[in-house]
């Protein structure tokens, strides 16, 4: 600093340096140097931080969706002998709060005991009559609590358990109650007074009401007898009405007999693996529809409904395990089939218990095997061998967290249960799924209804292909208008009117959807509804009225044209369109009266194609201008950047200005434009709002334009409100969540290979 | 399009074409004898061209006579309008909005300011080449294939004969024959801009217009473009616009010199560099200016 050589002159001296000092250059540095490590670390942390989040969510919804995956877990507690030794066990139960067990015996009787200890707790006894014994046993369905015993002489009776449940000093008491619905005293079967070997008893709850039983008398009689009470509701007494029919003849031995909850079937299966299907929906008509081989050739072992009492588990000698329904064929006739098979335990099924509120049941066998399996998907969750001897009973509570197992020397096993999401599997996810009561194997999306015995829907497959059909439909309408305007502006127009034009586009973007999808769905679909002639001649006629314009302007003598600056021709067009769109509409109705009797939609209803009000056109409209500005900007942004050398080249070398867009424009800018196409796809695919008020909503697995779809966002904005937090209907609308995510994922990266390949290939310099 | 697709094939012995050829030959062009515009085939006549850019003009009362088969250069500081001089011949100058021309250009006795002359027709037989080299996107071979697609040819044995026969014409095919399919943009400036003239002379204008085609390379490379144009000058009249007045006395026959928008002096270039008429000019190339 204090450098005095003759040769540099000092600064300071001669000519003093407006640049600060020594001294303050080092602290500029030191200060340059602290906002250089501190942009750098925040830099790098923002950046981890959006990784960081997206890791998040998709941490979150495995994390929501994996237990989905997860089997059945059967934890063994405590191992005690059944109180009553003495008889046979025909039915093992759990109730609902899992501490009290039931035990119904061959002689009448129901035992209530400790589920955790065994202890008995209370016991009843059936009005046998005197004289007579029990000779059969038969439950309804397991959420009803009925069962029935048949007697010796002909004569049965009808009980239900219940449990009357009281707080004393803030305790649970649960008192187990016995009442007879049809009355203590039993009811005449059989006139001719013959023993009653087999028994079956149902309720329908439905319509006029009434029970049923229907009973196999010692000399092979099938009998069918139809119960109706009145209380009077002075004296309390129950006043019974019975008729009892007699059968077409079983052809074989019966071994089990199920009645459905219409009272509109009878199946009775005999000794050769045999079901024999009766149709008794008119009692006194009742006949023998079919008679079908359930078992392969083997004995059927165990039979029972699932709950709702339309599909039949049959289990057989050789631990087979199969699910039956009545399907309707072409001809309106119902026969039962076979809809899918389970995996197979190896040893004779020996029982079979329902879970209460869903399609899955509970198998013991002859080996001593636990199995759990679920019907819609076909799963098979717990297959493990928990006892050492061959297992009698079982029971399963209503909660499906309990269970209770019987072997054949009378002890009894209690065991906790996990089993919360059986009905999701990839294939009840992905593929076809033959449903209860329907004709074929089907996707369908029905996640919820009234009943308990509702068996849930859960396939993705409508949802992903209504999310594929929405932005299919809104891509086909934007893609055109986004690029062909995104050029036109970029390449044609003059810069004036594109000032004015791409920032009006733009600001399209910025419309809220919900007020596009309350537009769209209120108003445009009854429109579209009612105009249907003015939409097909905007879409056809609309490019060919234009194309005759711009031959006719070429054809103009120049005096006319040069009138018009280059670049505004397109300002010309636009009283025309209006013009022309007015013209449409007013004509509409005329056509429909020409043409289509009045409607066209009533038309499109006659030749057979489904029209729904709010379907894919109008989705694909609304959702298509909510994307415009999207596509549009960016592919616009791509078209205006290719360098303008290029495009001089290619005109220097005699091309038209439409071959140049052709052969250098268009190519140079592709991987814009592919860039444009794909954000405005992501965003077709993410659309919640617009989908959600002009879809309709209803899963339906087509390609037609005019039906409705419901799509992945618009099914988790609907259900996910409505869920149970934990069911499996809440952890598939994660799952659905996380097939949104992938599907832009790999949409996106797709993409952006694709694109970096494309911008390889077409870089400028 | 058919008799295009004749000329590519006959080439030299195309009647229109012949007399040119003998004559180019009978002359010698390579040497610089003392020429005179006097004697010259005029191929392209300029007379009182104005050009305005909105209120501004840019050329002012523009007269010039372009000789056939030979190099014409325009010199001058920078703004003076030779490239927008130059732009006018191909009418490159329409693609400017606020552009408004005034005056006559004949071609060949035709004057491409008329209405119904086509201006993608005017361009094709009016080829220019820019100061960046601009090869398309493309392989080297869709480069030079490219102006004879747009003129509908797409036999695979005339595109191949004719981009041999331009990138011959060019110098090039010997450095590119083993890799026509790579992308053009592989290529070196220099080699890019030769590209481009293969380019342009593959659909066989009459005229080529250089705008300042050396500034953007090496020496090494502006030797090759120069040794290319005095070879192309036998077969195509070539105006060329260059601030490099070496470059302009290297190759050109004739040179003109502006400035402001004026055509201060026209004249052979042997005569123009060493004695100028005008003071405005010698100030120029003496240096004093620029």
């Amino acid at each position: 600093m204090t450098d005095t050589s003759p040769d540099l002159p000092a600064p300071g001296k001669s000519s003093k340096s407006l640049l600060p000092d020594h001294d303050r250059r080092q602290a500029l540095r030191r200060k340059r140097m602290r906002r250089d490590k501190m942009s750098r670390w925040g830099i790098t942390a923002a950046g981890y931080g959006v990784v960081l989040a997206l890791a998040t969510i998709f941490i979150y919804l495995f994390y929501e969706v994996a237990p989905i995956l997860r089997g059945a877990a059967v934890t063994p507690q405590d191992s005690y002998t059944i109180p009553d030794t003495g008889a046979q066990t025909v039915q093992l139960l759990l109730d609902r709060y899992e501490e009290l067990g039931i035990q119904y015996t061959d002689r009448g009787e129901a035992v209530f005991f400790n589920a955790n200890t065994g202890v008995e707790s209370q016991r009843f006894a059936m009005p046998v009559p005197a004289g007579a014994r029990v000779t059969s046993f038969g439950s309804a369905e397991t959420i009803s609590n009925t069962a029935a015993f048949g007697f010796s002489n002909g004569e049965a009776i009808v009980a239900r358990h219940d449990f009357q449940i009281t707080f004393p000093n803030d305790i649970r008491r649960i008192n187990p109650q016995m009442t007879y619905p049809l009355g203590e005293a039993p009811i005449v079967i059989d006139e001719q007074g013959s023993a009653l070997r087999l028994i079956a008893v149902e309720n329908m709850q439905r319509g006029a009401g009434g029970t049923a039983v229907a009973a196999v008398t010692e000399d092979g009689r099938l009998l069918l007898a139809n119960i109706t009470t009145r209380t009077n509701l002075l004296s309390g007494a129950v006043q019974v009405n019975r008729s009892v029919n007699t059968l077409p003849a079983v052809p074989g031995r019966a071994q089990k007999l199920l009645l459905d909850k219409s009272l509109d079937n009878l199946f009775v299966l005999d000794d050769r693996g045999q079901v024999h299907y009766y149709d008794i929906s008119t009692p006194a008509q009742a006949r023998l529809v079919q008679s079908v081989d359930v078992g392969g050739g083997s004995r059927v072992t165990a039979a029972e409904f699932l709950v709702g009492a339309v599909s039949i588990v049959f289990g057989t000698e050789q631990g087979e395990l199969s699910q039956w329904f009545l399907v309707r064929d072409a001809q309106n006739q119902y026969g039962l089939e076979e809809v899918r098979q389970f995996n197979s335990h190896g040893a004779a099924i020996t029982s079979i218990a329902p879970e209460y509120t869903r399609k899955g049941f509970v198998v013991v066998d002859a080996a001593g095997q636990l199995g759990i399996h679920y019907a819609t998907s076909a799963r098979t969750l717990f297959l493990e061998s928990v006892a050492e001897r061959p297992l009698q009973q079982v029971a399963i509570s209503q909660i499906n967290t309990g269970l209770l197992w019987l072997n054949d020397q009378g002890q009894v096993v209690s065991a906790d249960l996990w089993n919360e999401h059986p009905q999701l599997s990839w294939d009840a996810l992905w593929n076809k799924v033959w449903y209860e009561g329907r004709a074929d194997p089907e996707y369908i999306w029905q996640s919820s209804s009234g009943s308990d015995e509702f068996e849930s829907k859960f396939s993705l497959m409508p949802l992903t292909v209504g999310t594929l059909k929405a932005a299919f439909y809104a891509m086909l309408f934007a893609m055109p208008l986004a690029i062909a305007g995104a050029i036109y502006t970029a390449y044609f127009m003059t810069p004036k009117l594109r000032g004015v034009v791409k920032p009006s586009i733009e600001i399209m973007e910025a419309l809220p959807t919900v007020i596009l999808g309350f537009l769209a769905g209120l108003w445009l679909a009854p429109f579209v509804e009612d105009h249907l002639p003015a939409i097909f001649s905007f879409f056809v006629l609309m490019p060919l009225m234009m194309l005759l314009f711009a031959y006719v302007w070429g054809r103009l003598p120049g005096a006319i044209r040069n009138r018009v600056p280059d670049g505004w021709e397109a300002a010309l067009m636009v009283p025309l369109i209006l013009l022309f769109g007015t013209v449409c509409i007013q004509l509409s109705p005329w056509v429909e009266i020409w043409f289509f009797d009045g409607s066209m939609r009533q038309w499109f209803t006659d030749i057979g194609i489904t029209y729904d009000q709010r379907n894919a056109l109008i989705v694909g409209i609304a959702m298509g201008f909510a994307v415009i500005p999207t596509i549009f900007s960016i592919a616009e942004d791509a078209v205006f950047t290719v360098p303008r050398h290029l495009t001089q080249g290619s005109l220097a070398l005699g091309a038209t200005r439409w071959q140049t867009v052709m052969g250098v424009v268009l190519p140079t800018a592709s991987p814009g434009i592919f860039s444009a196409v794909m954000m405005g796809f992501g965003r077709a695919v993410g659309e919640t709002m617009i989908v959600l008020m002009a879809t309709g909503n209803s899963p339906v697995v087509n390609f037609n334009i005019f039906e409705g779809m419901r799509t992945l966002s618009a099914n988790i904005a609907v259900e996910l409100p409505e869920t149970a937090v934990g069911s499996s209907h809440f952890r598939v609308l994660f799952l659905a969540a996380l097939v949104l995510l992938a599907l832009t994922f790999v949409v996106n990266t797709i993409a952006e290979i694709i694109r970096q390949r494309l911008r390889q290939r077409y870089s400028n310099l | 399009m058919t008799t295009q697709t004749a000329n590519n094939k006959t080439g030299p012995t195309d009647a229109r074409e012949r007399p040119a050829v003998s004559a180019a030959g009978a002359r010698k062009v390579a040497e610089r004898e003392a020429l005179s515009l006097a004697d010259e085939t005029s191929k392209i006549e300029v007379s009182n061209l104005n050009l305005y850019y909105g209120n501004d003009q840019a050329l002012k009362d523009v007269n010039l006579i372009v000789p056939e088969k030979r190099v014409t250069a325009f010199i001058g500081p920078s703004g003076c309008g030779k490239s927008t001089l130059l732009r006018c011949f191909n009418r490159m100058n329409d693609l400017v909005d606020i552009c408004r021309i005034e005056g006559e250009i004949v071609m060949d006795g035709k004057n491409i300011y008329d209405r119904d002359v086509d201006v993608a027709d005017l361009r094709r037989s009016v080829g220019m080449v820019f100061q960046k080299p601009n090869p398309f996107p493309k392989s080297i071979y869709e480069n030079v294939a490219y102006g004879l697609r747009l003129q509908g040819i797409s036999s695979r044995r005339v595109l191949d004969e004719v981009v041999e026969k331009s990138l011959r014409a060019a110098a090039l095919w010997d450095e590119v024959k083993d890799r026509l399919q790579d992308n053009a943009f592989g290529m070196s400036g220099g080699q890019q801009q030769r590209l481009v003239i293969a380019r342009a002379i593959a659909i066989e204008p009459e005229v080529i217009l250089l705008d300042e085609p050396a500034s953007a390379l090496d020496p090494i490379s502006t030797l090759k473009i120069e040794e290319l144009i005095n070879e192309l000058k036998r077969d195509y009249t070539i105006i060329i616009v260059t601030h490099n007045m070496q470059q302009a006395a290297r190759v050109s026959d004739y040179t003109a010199f502006m400035y402001m928008g004026n055509m201060v002096e026209y004249g052979d270039t042997d005569t123009l560099f060493t004695n100028p008429s005008k003071k405005q000019t010698e100030d120029y190339i003496t240096g004093r200016y620029g």
